[in-house]
């Protein structure tokens, strides 16, 4: 075989791994919620299909495909089919180019050795910002191709939360590049060797302010405005059923996982396993993907343990608190990488 | 008027994150605590002999039910959930049911039968679970009604016990 054939094998093999482990992860939350919940309540959770209800998860796939597919009067036939795909999408993009390992030596072949991950962009946060931002539009189409004043207002708030969230999550995403010297997220894991070059000790303002941010742009607990069932039913999905309904919360599913993803690498050391510099590289994917299961914990942790804000109080928190603390914080990196101070 | 003062809320507690902490600590020590659910159809109900669960006919020691199909309990029944037919038997009681049924979808399980019956023939069980397919299903016939006396045993003492508990003795056994 021509190197660029093995080149497409390697490819096909590494896109297959990455993308099964991401759905299999997303819908293994939806089950890791409902027990968690469960536990927290003192409580069971699904525990009737199959071992400890581990297989709860395929019931509920095989469920949303069997149950009616609605589409209410009124609304707009075409965006309104159009926007769970948009929604689901970008999540699944973005985990491109995340780096779950370092390069991994293959056996035979051509090549040496490939990087776990599916590609490595110079400009791979850019990307993923970019990218995953546009997961707003599947929630905004949503709620206003339903037809129903809650799917509306949760659109509306939706939009309005996501984008002033998003200035906090990138400015404290721009103090870590600025230490780092790159957007390129494997380049930025690299910078982060030790366990005490970890960015959450260089950056620990940066890495608070990301967290948050991350509840609030991923649309969970506590500031899940745009699904506040109390108040909107269901939010921007009251009137989808079926698949449709599926997708957005596979979507949901999805950009958590990219987002503790996403968390790890910049804050957390990506693959590096603490103290042991050449960990072999099956070691480093287990560092990864323990502490990415950290943060999805987290999520899963504060959601049953807050009570929601109010949507005032999410929006003077985000303009009057963090961004303000976010654009110290990167003013101050900015002054201290420029004039060659170094802050540790 | 009623003035309600706000609470002056500490540093501490205006910074939000040391409170969630606090929270987040609560919760995070109820995931090991012991489960309340009882897992119903593996864990059933504990019952007792005070217990009123559907009524059984129950079948003495020598085989045959101690009902003489006098129709006490199909006239005490306030859901008209029992069917009585009698028959002549050769056996020295003279009468006996050819048909007995419960209908189970109309039984309230107030045990007015119980106590209507003179021969001691009819006692609420501890069974209390009841679903099938069809309503004809639910409509218990004499042979699922019998219930070998052993397995009535500890409800029979406890209904001799009640009634008899203004007596001096209780030797009408």
């Amino acid at each position: 075989m021509t190197p660029m054939l093995w080149n497409v094998l390697i490819w096909f093999v590494k896109c297959n791994v990455i993308y099964g482990g991401l759905l299999g992860t997303a819908a293994g939350m939806t089950l890791a919620e409902r027990k968690v919940s469960a536990w927290m309540q003192y409580r069971h959770g699904p525990n009737r299909v199959g071992p400890w209800g581990l297989l709860q998860p395929i019931a509920d796939g095989v469920k949303f495909f069997f149950k009616e597919s609605l589409t209410p009067d009124g609304a707009n036939k075409w965006l309104f089919r159009f926007a769970p795909a948009v929604a689901a999408i970008p999540a699944m993009l973005t985990i491109a180019v995340i780096p779950f390992g370092p390069a991994i030596p293959l056996p035979f072949g051509p090549f040496e050795s490939t990087n776990f991950g599916v590609t490595d962009l110079d400009i791979g946060l850019m990307y993923l910002l970019s990218i995953g931002g546009l997961a707003i539009y599947g929630v905004i189409l949503g709620g206003w191709a339903s037809n129903s004043k809650f799917s509306l207002l949760g659109g509306l708030r939706a939009s309005a939360q996501m984008i002033s969230y998003e200035l906090t999550l990138i400015l404290s995403i721009l103090a870590v590049v600025a230490i780092s010297g790159t957007l390129s997220l494997r380049g930025v894991v690299e910078a982060q060797p030790d366990f005490f070059e970890w960015n959450i000790f260089h950056q620990p303002l940066a890495f608070i302010l990301f967290s948050i941010a991350a509840f609030a742009e991923t649309n969970r607990h506590p500031f899940d405005f745009a699904e506040c069932e109390p108040e909107l039913v269901s939010g921007f999905h009251t009137e989808y059923s079926s698949m449709r309904f599926a997708l957005f919360a596979l979507g949901e599913y999805c950009a958590m996982v990219v987002m503790a993803c996403l968390w790890t690498t910049l804050f957390l050391g990506g693959y590096k396993v603490p103290f042991w510099a050449d960990a072999p590289w099956y070691f480093c994917v287990v560092a990864f993907l323990a502490k990415t299961s950290l943060f999805l914990f987290l999520y899963l942790w504060v959601r049953w343990t807050l009570p929601r804000f109010r949507f005032d109080q999410l929006m003077g928190l985000g303009w009057k608190v963090f961004l303000p603390l976010a654009l110290a914080n990167l003013f101050l990196t900015g002054a201290a990488v420029s004039f060659g101070v170094d802050l540790w | 008027m009623v003035i309600v003062r706000r609470k002056e809320l500490s540093l501490r507690e205006k910074l939000y994150l040391p409170e969630i902490a606090r929270g987040l600590s609560i919760t995070f020590r109820k995931l090991f605590e012991k489960k309340i659910t009882r897992q119903y159809p593996e864990e059933p109900l504990p019952t007792n002999e005070v217990t009123r669960g559907q009524p059984r006919l129950v079948v003495k020691d020598d085989g045959n039910i101690a009902c003489v199909s006098c129709g006490m309990c199909e006239i005490a029944c306030p859901a008209y959930a029992i069917t009585i037919d009698g028959g002549e038997t050769d056996r020295t009681i003279e009468r006996e049911p050819v048909r007995f049924d419960i209908d189970m979808l109309r039984c309230i399980l107030c045990g007015f039968c119980e106590e209507a019956c003179p021969k001691d023939a009819i006692f609420m069980s501890n069974e209390l679970e009841l679903a099938d397919y069809t309503r004809s299903a639910l409509v218990y016939d004499i042979n699922k009604l019998k219930r070998p006396k052993s397995a009535l045993q500890k409800r029979i003492d406890y209904v001799y016990r009640l009634n008899n508990r203004w007596r001096k003795s209780s030797s009408t056994r």
